[in-house]
């Protein structure tokens, strides 16, 4: 015996107060206590050495050896179950020991056959512990009765017993975990995950069964009729419902014993880890499948009746079965958590839920909203481009935030994602102005306030800005109805023009709000709704007040002022407008009117006026036809030459108020030049202060070009119309002659003869000089066939052509031509003045640069076109050193122009240095400029 | 034979009172002798405008700070004169009644010219008896630019200068030595 010498030394203050003839006793005692332990511990036990032990330990325990025997037969228990029960239960799991690498196929075979071998080996090491524990009790009665017979009837306590099973229990789990292999935690969570697989496809049959109003997409048409064919008879359900249950709590009750033998093993946490884990899996698993990547239906719904019907069901059954809510907490107190008041009919003839099972349900939901959170926000992108279909799905996100918060992760990944996805080379800035009405619609629902969006909105609005067709895009948005927009991906909910309306009505709707209710009543509800703002937003962007959300607003704010976008439009209506060939402005109207609304009338009211010049001109125009008809009946000779101004519609406008206009001279043939001074004068005559200028380049012609064989129709720029009828005496002309004869420059009618040559009416060769080349007429010789093509496609290269050939000059035009007065000003007063800082050039710019339009700049942009004049050396800019924060100051000098002698660049040093020990009393910083100076000197 | 039919046209026109850019020699004349600031601010922005639109090479002016009546000018010396090469800074003063009334103009830079004296002082008829309200500040530069190159000899401020007008070679060197670059 090893431990003999040991316990001896234990005792042996003991031992030396006994006599021989105790030791003696005590030694046989102690033998015979040995053997019958070790007969008691063997593996096929014998439980007839009972009196025989339990006199062995009355005599030990007379000589107070009663904790070295504890010891002593802990120990043996130990040894006997290390030695047997432990290797023997861990030996069944050898064969799963490639389990610790997860996802081999070969272990997918043996799923099936963990349940059995985890059944078994449990129940194996439970009778075995059992066995132990009954001997462990025997030794417990002994040392009981003893003391009995000491006490002399006095009860003995319950203490030892307890005491000593806790440290059999404490050495049971202690032998278990230090021989755990790696593997064994999967196992169990193998195991669990089998189970509940098992136990969801069978819940979810009966669940599926009795909620009629799952929507499931798999879910054929069949089986629904059903299912609301069943409505009825619920009763019958129900029954059939119980019978369910029952099935359910077999397999429950089985999934209850193995969890209730691995506690006895001491593996509490081991297995509540591992069937939360598999929870878990099963929640995300199920998530992902019913979330899917389809975002036209809300899934929120469906997946808490999920919990409710399959983990919940499980962890009810499984605590029910356990009869403990003891690890969890005491009996449900008090203190209700709000799930309390939801007794579902989830749980047929279930009291409230315990504690643990509330609190179970919370984890599962929270991790169910966080899945999907997560989920959604990963596919946000997606999910905004379809938008309007979608917004279920962002209902859903919607709730998820509310329930964990992490909006910041929201944010983060969508400009990550737009980032990636959306703000780059490839993308058309309509697409991107698109996403941006989108995503303003999507996170107005996910967050009402504004705050994320606005983090959001960042990014985009500054990419848009980088863009040079972003306005034109914006009004593009604004003036075309949904489908207006070929390229787009048209989707009927992302035209500005309907926010327009929209916009309207909430004016209106607001408008009768104030009717009715007093101001302070309004002011009361608002202060009564106030809610603080969320954590994230920046203070400095203003409070929620100012941070109303207007997708119309937020849209100009890319651009900076609404003045920019109204020229724009200004621009786009006089293109629209001049190439219009009837009077019809319908459309228009409506449009600046809701633009009105939106912008102030003050801004809009030259484009008003451009409408109303076309008011005017089918006013006059119909005058002047009349005119004509009392003219003819009188006269009648008009009607011969062939064109009469019947044919002839004017365009009268203000020019002051219409954006600058393409002016190019041209000569139209003499017939219609006859007409048009005819037109003018009877004009004249209507109006008498007035005269019509005529803006020949401008207009479209509508002709017929007869040949002897066919005739074709076009409708082409007036320019084009001329060139033609030149041909109408004449049908061959060289170049020069022709452009002479039209009175264009030679390349313009190059360009421009190009589309007769395309459409196969004129032939081009080359003449005697190179470039001086001969166009033809071609009568009739080109085959019709390709004609017909070409005529087909005349509306489209007609618009082709007119792309680079706009009639009104195009915003960035107008900016350029600004910008050379302002380049002109800016050269005049520093030839005047040699250096002036920024803010003086600005103010100078200011005060007397009352072109039209007057300067209107700001610093930053007046500094970055002085940037621009700088690097294409027309200015010098000094004192570089002088850091950004104070560019303001920096001085700009001309070049060249006027030459600088080297005396008088010395005396422009001076000056700097003067400035710049000015600036040295407002900042240390810039000793080391000064210095510089200095040096140059 | 080609045949053209049915011309039909949509033409614009512009008002010609449109007057975008409204030229001194254009200003009516025939207003009242009693002018209001106002309009002569105008005058005189519309004057500058036309100025800097103009481009003139060598003449330039441009107003003073804050005051549009106050203006600085700079000429340079014509090619192939005696001046070539140099730059004179000059200052203009508009009188309340401008255009009725002509500006006050003188040379900031020391210039060595027969009708130009130590102070800078111009005599020039334009400036004096001469003036007109169909005169600009363009005009007036023009004039003073191709007073440098043709002196009026006959009637001097400066004697010396008058005198040795005669011999360009030293003249060009004597404009070389009293030539003091304006500080800026």
């Amino acid at each position: 015996m090893v431990m003999e010498p040991k316990s001896s030394t234990c005792n042996l203050g003991i031992l030396d107060s006994l006599g021989d003839e105790s030791i003696d006793e005590l030694l046989k005692s102690w033998e015979g206590f040995r053997v019958s332990t070790e007969v008691l511990l063997k593996d096929n036990g014998d439980l007839s050495v009972g009196s025989d032990f339990v006199s062995n330990v009355h005599v030990l325990c007379k000589h107070g050896l009663d904790s070295l025997l504890q010891d002593f037969f802990l120990r043996s228990l130990e040894e006997t179950f290390e030695r047997n029960e432990a290797s023997k239960f861990w030996q069944h799991f050898d064969a799963y020991s490639d389990l610790a690498m997860p996802e081999i196929n070969p272990f997918e075979m043996k799923e099936d056959c963990v349940q059995k071998v985890l059944c078994k080996a449990l129940e194996e090491i439970c009778l075995e512990k059992g066995y132990q524990e009954k001997c462990l009790l025997m030794l417990v009665h002994a040392l009981l009765s003893y003391q009995e017979v000491i006490s002399k009837g006095r009860h003995p306590s319950d203490v030892e017993r307890v005491r000593l099973l806790s440290r059999y229990q404490l050495m049971v789990s202690s032998v278990l975990m230090t021989s755990l292999p790696r593997h064994f935690p999967d196992i169990l969570r193998l195991y669990f995950k089998e189970r509940l697989e098992e136990l969801s496809t069978m819940m979810a049959g009966e669940y599926e069964d009795d909620n009629e109003t799952q929507v499931k997409d798999d879910m054929d048409l069949d089986e629904r009729t059903k299912l609301s064919s069943r409505v009825g008879d619920m009763d019958v359900d129900e029954t059939y419902h119980e019978r369910k249950i029952s099935e359910n709590n077999k397999l429950v009750k089985n999934i209850g014993k193995v969890v209730r033998d691995l506690r006895s093993l001491g593996f509490t946490s081991m297995t509540e880890d591992a069937y939360a884990s598999a929870i878990f899996m099963l929640l995300k698993r199920t998530v992902h499948i019913l979330a899917g990547d389809d975002y036209r239906s809300s899934v929120l719904e469906s997946i808490k009746e999920w919990i409710q019907a399959v983990p919940l069901q499980f962890l009810r059954a499984l605590l029910a079965y356990l009869g403990d809510s003891v690890s969890y907490d005491g009996p449900s107190s008090g203190l209700k958590s709000p799930l309390a008041s939801h007794p579902s009919s989830c749980y047929p003839g279930s009291d409230t839920p315990s504690e643990g099972l509330v609190r179970w349900q919370l984890r599962l939901e929270y991790f169910a909203y966080e899945t999907l959170q997560d989920l959604r926000i990963a596919k946000l992108f997606e999910i905004i481009v379809d938008y309007p279909d979608s917004s279920p799905a962002i209902e859903d996100l919607k709730q998820c935030l509310e329930y964990t918060g992490q909006h910041s992760k929201l944010v983060d990944s969508f400009i990550s994602a737009l980032r990636y996805r959306l703000l780059t080379a490839g993308a058309s800035t309509n697409d991107i102005l698109h996403q941006y009405v989108s995503t303003i619609k999507a996170l107005r629902i996910i967050d009402p306030t504004g705050v994320f969006l606005e983090a959001v909105g960042e990014p985009i609005r500054d990419y848009l800005r980088g863009r040079k067709d972003t306005i034109k895009c914006i009004v593009t948005m604004l003036t075309d109805g949904p489908g207006g927009n070929p390229n787009g991906p048209g989707n009927s909910g992302d035209s500005l023009l309907e926010e327009l309306n929209r916009d309207e009505e909430n004016q209106e709707n607001t408008g009768c709000d104030d009717d009715f209710n007093s101001d302070d009543k309004q002011a009361w509800i608002n202060a009564e709704c106030w809610e603080p703002d969320p954590v994230e937003a920046d203070p400095l962007k203003g409070s929620r007040n100012r941070r109303k959300i207007d997708i119309l607003g937020m849209i100009v704010g890319i651009i900076g002022s609404k003045d920019q976008l109204v020229n724009e439009y200004r621009v786009m209506l006089a293109e629209k407008l001049l190439n219009k060939s009837d009077y019809e402005i319908d459309s228009e109207i409506r449009t600046l009117e809701l633009l009105k609304i939106h912008f102030g009338e003050s801004s809009m009211q030259r484009c008003e006026i451009m409408l109303n010049d076309l008011i005017d001109s089918k006013r006059t125009n119909a005058n002047i036809k009349a005119t004509l008809t009392q003219s003819s009946q009188r006269g009648g000779e008009q009607g011969e030459a062939g064109v009469s101004l019947h044919h002839l519609d004017a365009t009268i406008i203000s020019s002051n108020f219409w954006p600058p206009i393409q002016d190019e001279s041209l000569n139209v043939p003499g017939d219609v030049d006859h007409l048009l001074s005819d037109y003018a004068k009877r004009f004249n005559e209507i109006k008498t202060p007035r005269k019509l200028m005529w803006k020949k380049n401008l207009g479209t012609v509508k002709l017929e070009l007869q040949f002897e064989d066919r005739a074709v129709q076009f409708t082409v720029p007036p320019l084009h119309a001329a060139i033609i009828m030149q041909f109408q005496d004449q049908t061959s002309w060289t170049s020069k002659n022709l452009a002479a004869a039209i009175g264009v420059p030679v390349d313009t009618l190059n360009r421009r003869i190009n589309f007769w040559i395309s459409k196969g009416i004129l032939s081009e060769s080359l003449g005697t000089e190179s470039d001086n080349h001969i166009f033809t007429l071609l009568d009739g010789v080109v085959d019709t066939s390709r004609n017909g093509v070409n005529s087909a496609n005349c509306e489209e290269l007609l618009a082709a052509d007119e792309e680079g050939e706009r009639s009104v000059a195009s915003v960035e035009d107008q900016l350029l031509k600004e910008m050379i007065v302002y380049e002109k000003f800016i050269m005049g007063m520093l030839t005047n003045f040699g250096s002036m800082s920024l803010d003086r050039i600005h103010n100078t710019l200011k005060m007397f640069c009352v072109a039209d339009p007057p300067y209107d700049k700001s610093v930053q942009q007046l500094h970055s076109f002085l940037s621009g004049l700088v690097s294409e050396e027309k200015l010098e800019l000094r004192d570089d050193t002088i850091t950004s924060a104070f560019t303001h100051l920096c001085q700009f000098w001309v070049l060249g122009s006027l030459q600088n002698t080297p005396d008088q660049s010395l005396s422009d040093s001076l000056k700097s240095i003067n400035l710049c020990l000015k600036l040295w009393i407002f900042s240390m910083h810039l000793s080391s400029a000064i210095l510089k100076m200095a040096i140059r000197l | 034979m080609t045949t053209i039919n049915n011309y039909s046209e949509t033409q614009d026109n512009t008002p010609a009172a449109m007057a975008r850019t409204v030229t001194a020699s254009k200003q009516p004349v025939s207003v009242a002798k009693t002018v209001d600031t106002q309009s002569v601010l105008k005058r005189l922005q519309s004057e500058l405008m036309s100025l800097m639109m103009s481009g003139d090479p060598g003449i330039t002016a441009f107003p003073e700070e804050d005051n549009i009546f106050c203006w600085k000018g700079t000429i340079c010396g014509s090619k192939e004169t005696v001046f070539e090469g140099t730059e004179y800074k000059l200052s203009l003063q508009f009188p309340t009644d401008y255009p009725f009334k002509s500006p006050k103009v003188k040379f900031e830079t020391m210039c060595f010219h027969p009708n130009v004296d130590v102070y800078g002082n111009i005599c020039l008829d334009i400036l004096q008896d001469k003036w007109s309200s169909a005169y600009d500040v363009r005009t007036i530069l023009l004039s003073i630019q191709s007073l440098l190159g043709e002196p009026n000899t006959s009637s001097p401020l400066n004697t010396q200068a008058a005198s040795l007008w005669s011999n360009q070679e030293e003249y060009r060197k004597m404009v070389i030595k009293t030539y003091k670059p304006a500080s800026a």
